[in-house]
């Protein structure tokens, strides 16, 4: 699903990633970690293709992301939702609008992307905040907003920034539990986190990196 | 279906949220043109009237006082064998006063100081269609002022000509000034949008973000351009009409000045629709400027 060979990027002469090399397989749950500055963003930008590397390939879903042309990208973010630390909501569009507008983009019919909404949004708990605007939200509840857009339309790769950063033991573990549920129906989910609670919450493939390098990649111990 | 009334409603949204800069934007719109109009329409009255003026190319053979019946018989049949002369009509001296005390009935006194019938008789030649350019009726001209009977010819072909070549210099002139008023038009719509552009620049991210195409994102601002460029110029259209009335009832009220108030016309059908095309056509322009110059800041 997603492969990566000797891939390195840097930013401005600084080494974001060093010659990484791992894959993923298709319906994997992978928990991204290490400390801040070690290339876990990174990693996800070039798997979404809104950076590219300096060396080696990419692979997404058998596609060398190398060769992707910029028209085509629209169509790999499709595939692929992204769940933002910071959010990135619409502020001047209500919770539903937020979330219809991933269906809009792909001309989803009115009728479909009405149900498809209001499933996906009663399916992270939000059913009855339809027409609230973001503003008013708890930050938890933004968050599942982030994550009912990045999964309305079915993708099959969830990538997740930090998702639980700005929220509490609880509420993490919330998301958590809604990322699990998003796992359980075939999509492969990386998780970029320095949460360690949730790593011991679920013991699921965690990948280190460290100063731009695979430090460790397996399952850990029980 | 879906997707095309999100881009609308996106472009009506994109003016609403801006409605100062909308506004300004589409007051110059409509003044631009407005002046482009304005323009377009003196243009074209001065092109009506040079068509009729030209239809009635008249050259005036003016008599020597001592010709006699006979002789004007002779000279008006030697000049209808001429394949340029379209009809004659000739005007007694009796009738060239009496035509002059019609048309200027508070001028008598002048007519009391000058004792007998000042006026000559004359020969009015209309000219056929074909033999209208300057050198034929010149030519025609010459060949009448040859014959022993001729006092005097004069002829308006001159003036017309002059006025051809007036228009021709209005039709640079007026190329000039829309493409001045034109690209003054894109400049500031461009503007608008590029303000419109500032403001959303988080949404456009987060809709690239999400899988939107380039076209999904832009065609927004191109419609917010059009639609701008299309109200003014329907705003254009309506102060100019309202202009025209008044211009139009001023004139006839000031009488058929030098005839132009008969013929006064206001934009033909396909003008406006033109006309209306034309204000979209540079408002997407606009949009399509400030979409280029983003794209260019971000390369």
């Amino acid at each position: 699903m997603i492969e990566f060979y000797h891939v390195s990027k840097a930013y401005s002469g600084w080494p974001a990633l060093q010659d990484v090399s791992f894959k993923i397989g298709k319906g994997e749950f992978v928990f991204l970690t290490g400390p801040s500055g070690a290339g876990k963003t990174t990693l996800l930008r070039l798997i979404f293709r809104a950076d590219a590397p300096d060396k080696g390939q990419i692979l997404v879903n058998n596609r060398n992301l190398l060769h992707i042309r910029e028209s085509e990208i629209p169509y790999l973010h499709r595939m692929i939702g992204f769940v933002f630390q910071d959010f990135r909501l619409l502020l001047k569009k209500t919770v539903f609008e937020n979330v219809a507008l991933a269906l809009k983009v792909s001309g989803v019919p009115e009728g479909v992307l009405r149900v498809k909404v209001a499933e996906t949004l009663g399916g992270v708990g939000l059913g009855h905040k339809l027409d609230a605007m973001p503003m008013t939200l708890s930050v938890g509840e933004q968050q599942r907003v982030c994550l009912a857009r990045a999964i309305v339309n079915d993708p099959q790769i969830l990538l997740a920034d930090e998702p639980t950063g700005n929220l509490d033991a609880d509420l993490s573990g919330e998301i958590l539990e809604l990322m699990k549920s998003v796992n359980a129906r075939g999509t492969t989910v990386v998780l970029a986190t320095h949460n360690r609670d949730l790593l011991r919450r679920w013991r699921r493939r965690v990948m280190r990196l460290e100063q731009g390098r695979v430090a460790e990649d397996g399952y850990p111990e029980a | 279906m879906t997707r095309l009334r999100y881009l609308l409603h996106e472009a009506v949204d994109n003016i609403k949220s801006n409605r100062t800069t909308t506004f300004v934007a589409l007051a110059t719109t409509t003044f631009t043109m407005l002046a482009m109009g304005v323009f377009l329409l003196v243009y074209l009255n001065v092109q009506e009237a040079l068509g009729s003026l030209r239809e009635e190319i008249k050259v005036i053979v003016y008599l020597r006082d001592v010709v006699s019946p006979q002789a004007v018989s002779r000279v008006r049949a030697e000049i209808g064998q001429d394949s340029a002369v379209a009809g004659i009509e000739y005007v007694s001296r009796e009738q060239a006063l009496a035509t002059f005390r019609a048309q200027f009935p508070s001028e008598e006194r002048l007519l009391s100081g000058l004792g007998d019938n000042p006026f000559p008789a004359s020969l009015v030649i209309k000219v056929s269609p074909a033999y209208r350019s300057s050198e034929q009726v010149r030519a025609l001209v010459q060949k009448l002022n040859a014959l022993s009977e001729t006092e005097e010819v004069l002829y308006s072909q001159d003036w017309i000509e002059n006025l051809a070549v007036a228009l021709r210099y209005l039709e640079v002139l007026g190329l000039g000034i829309g493409t001045v008023l034109a690209a003054s038009m894109v400049t500031i719509l461009a503007n608008t949008i590029r303000l419109t552009l500032h403001a959303r620049r988080d949404e456009i991210e987060i809709m690239k973000l999400i899988g939107a195409t380039t076209a999904f994102i832009k065609t927004p601002f191109v419609l917010e351009g059009a639609l701008l460029g299309g109200v003014g110029a329907l705003c254009s259209l309506f102060l100019l009409r309202t202009l025209f009335g008044l211009a139009e009832a001023k004139l006839a009220l000031r009488g058929t000045f030098w005839g132009i108030g008969r013929g006064l016309v206001f934009l033909p059908d396909r003008v406006t629709v033109a006309f209306l095309l034309l204000g979209i056509m540079l408002g997407c322009l606009g949009s399509v400027v400030s979409l280029f110059q983003l794209r260019g800041a971000r390369s």
